[in-house]
């Protein structure tokens, strides 16, 4: 049964339309993140679910009732905020319990429920201080023992990590991740990050100037991106683009700088479809590698490294495709072992396999019927 | 060597200790002559008298004569009361209306600036005028108060010859006065509260009084003390809207200590009894802001230990 139903809902200020028209179910237990770059629309999704926001039209459902009139309160969600938003004159525990106070509950419960949330989160021994003497990560810890000793039917979580250093956040974002799977919540979660949203959604709403682009698993958004958009927004680094044209019979892909690629058998009738048509080329850096013995579906290009960035585990090498002027570029995940050195030429593997193509206006991804 | 290396740095220090005392020395000069020598000649006063049978002879030492007298002198303690009187009024009065005030200016108005003007306008209203407009509103036969009175069907009211009434008549006009200096601090003490605290509160489920209990009023606690030790510093001094709208009167039902220490000083010309006056003033002033200063370290200091 899902949880959490949105229908057509649009958000307008004024003649402004922000979002426009969202539909989506999340699922009782699911894990839900809403991705996207600042002004998508995702904040103002997440609030309007909270009630922080007005709908202008559509319909949001939580658990079965339709709560688009309902004030925050009565919509049975807990949110955690950015800046946590804890209450700076109320010890931890008082912040932890004033939802439940206001609900009237007694308080044995307020002292169990607390006790086993500051548990789980590991900060009973903070529960008698103040805000102001915790660390960043021990508020963000506060913020949601606030919203689990609430039981809501769903949890919403707005940017939570973002004022966290790195490490912290990474530390958190298993934390997180551990809590859903300890409690099983619904949970709705926005971020910037990719990252958090690879890691932590069962599912990833992608959104773009107040439209969903894409809802799909982690698996789908990466290996199967509905648009340009979301392959360049996903991965790091992203997806590498290329203008190309598609050949005669779709049995060739044409390159800028003169390259031309052999398109794998299985992928002819697909590109056959759109045989001289302009579209955008893709391919994901660690399918670029270099070329060693020829291999199937696996195109073996003349280049030359332009620029060389070591991670340790891996090197992410700038690679130019062919010498003409208008040669295009490609960032390729490569080993350490390959001892790339800027200037040096290269023989590079494309794993054709693996391209996808989107259209150069539109940014819609152009897919074969096999996927 | 050794001391050779050491002496410069404590030649250093001497001549950066030097040095500061002489960037120093400007204010310090300065409010030594308008603070400290102000204040000094105003005791040395308060210790002298005139004869007034004798005025060629120049003031005479008396020490603490003038504040004996005082403590013998029932319209001091009179206009003392009738201080404590408007301050008790009026601090808590101011208080309670400039925060509604700016409880409605921090409303999201489409349009701030009217609201904002309508609350600079009273501050920015000299007190002697407030106090002529007020006085005129309270006028027995024209003004405005005795007109709706009378529209209502009751009696008109002698308003600033009744003594309580006329109490009553200085106290809302200096309410109406402060009160907006006080939505102002009060509204800039509003402002610092984060929007998602509110946010936080109605999704935990409480209704917008309770938010403003539990968020608004404790968050606001600093402004409101700040508020509150200057309306009360300057209610000590209440002079200008009591001398404006009765003089003091009926009889000198509603003068106040400062009214009382100008007619002493300037009416009287008794510079040594007036100088007493303002000197246990200032020891008023003093008392209460203390009290205040020392609530305030109180509760920050027992909010730190928990």
């Amino acid at each position: 049964m899902s949880e959490l139903s949105l229908r057509k809902v649009v958000k307008a200020y004024g003649t402004n339309r922000v979002v426009h028209g969202v539909d989506l179910e999340v699922r009782s237990g699911e894990f839900v993140v809403f991705v996207g770059p600042s002004g998508c629309g995702k904040s103002t999704l997440l609030r309007m679910i909270a009630g922080l926001e007005e709908i202008t039209s559509g319909e949001i459902v939580i658990g079965g009732t339709v709560v688009n009139e309902l004030p925050p309160r009565s919509r049975d969600i807990a949110m955690v905020f950015q800046d946590y938003a804890l209450y700076p004159h109320k010890s931890v525990f008082e912040n932890m319990a004033f939802g439940l106070r206001l609900r009237k509950r007694p308080e044995h419960e307020i002292n169990a429920r607390v006790a086993e949330a500051a548990a789980v989160l590991q900060i009973e021994h903070l529960l008698q201080r103040k805000p102001r003497e915790l660390s960043g990560g021990q508020r963000q810890r506060v913020a949601m023992g606030r919203a689990i000793v609430r039981q809501p039917k769903a949890f919403l979580f707005d940017e939570p990590l973002s004022n966290l250093d790195a490490l912290l956040r990474a530390e958190m974002r298993v934390e997180i991740k551990k809590l859903h799977q300890k409690l099983g919540n619904t949970i709705v979660y926005v971020t910037h990050d990719q990252v958090e949203a690879m890691t932590l959604a069962d599912r990833i709403v992608v959104l773009q100037a107040g439209n969903l682009i894409q809802v799909d698993t982690p698996d789908g958004i990466y290996n199967r991106p509905a648009a340009k958009f979301v392959a360049g927004f996903t991965g790091s680094p992203p997806m590498n683009f290329l203008a190309a044209r598609v050949g005669e019979g779709g049995r060739t892909l044409h390159l800028a700088g003169g390259i031309d690629l052999p398109v794998p058998a299985r992928r002819v009738a697909e590109c056959a479809r759109h045989a001289g048509r302009e579209v955008t080329f893709g391919l994901r850096p660690e399918h670029i590698g270099v070329a060693a013995a020829a291999e199937p579906d696996v195109a073996r290009v003349r280049g030359s490294v332009v620029l060389v960035e070591p991670l340790g585990s891996d090197t992410l090498g700038l690679v130019r495709l062919g010498d003409r002027t208008d040669a295009g570029e490609m960032t390729g995940r490569f080993s350490p072992d390959a001892a790339l050195r800027p200037g040096q030429p290269i023989d590079v593997a494309l794993a054709l396999s693996r391209f996808h193509l989107f259209d150069d206006k539109t940014g819609v991804a152009i897919r074969g019927a096999d996927w | 060597m050794n001391t050779t290396a050491t002496n410069p740095s404590a030649n250093k220090d001497l001549s950066e200790r030097a040095l500061g005392a002489l960037l120093l020395a400007p204010a310090a000069l300065l409010l030594a002559v308008i603070v400290v020598y102000p204040i000094a000649t105003l005791f040395w006063t308060s210790l002298t008298s005139v004869d007034p049978n004798n005025p060629q002879a120049g003031a005479a030492f008396v020490g603490f004569d003038n504040y004996l007298r005082a403590f013998d002198d029932d319209r001091f303690w009179h206009s003392t009361w009738n201080t404590i009187l408007y301050i008790v009024v009026t601090v808590p009065g101011a208080l309670i209306v400039g925060l509604g005030l700016a409880l409605l200016a921090n409303q999201p108005f489409r349009v701030k600036w009217p609201v904002r003007l309508g609350l600079l306008l009273p501050w920015a209203l000299p007190l002697v005028f407030a106090g002529l407009i007020f006085r005129w509103f309270f006028e027995y036969n024209t003004g405005v108060v005795n007109n709706w009175l009378v529209a209502a069907g009751i009696e008109p009211m002698q308003w600033l010859s009744t003594p309580t009434l006329a109490h009553w008549a200085i106290s809302l006009t200096i309410i109406w006065k402060a009160s907006s200096f006080m939505a102002l601090m009060l509204l800039a003490g509003l402002q610092t509260i984060p929007k998602s605290l509110y946010e936080a509160a109605e999704v935990d489920g409480a209704s917008k009084w309770q938010q403003f209990r539990e968020i608004t009023l404790p968050m606001l606690r600093p402004a409101i003390f700040v508020a509150l030790i200057f309306r009360t510093i300057t209610a000590v001094q209440t002079f200008d809207i009591p001398y404006a709208m009765t003089g003091g009167g009926p009889g000198d039902s509603t003068e106040t200590l400062a009214m009382y220490i100008h007619k002493t000083t300037l009416d009287f010309l008794d510079f040594g009894y007036g100088s007493a006056l303002a000197a246990l003033m200032f020891v008023i002033s003093m008392v209460a802001t203390a009290g205040y200063l020392r609530y305030t370290r109180r509760s920050t200091s027992r909010s730190g230990e928990d």
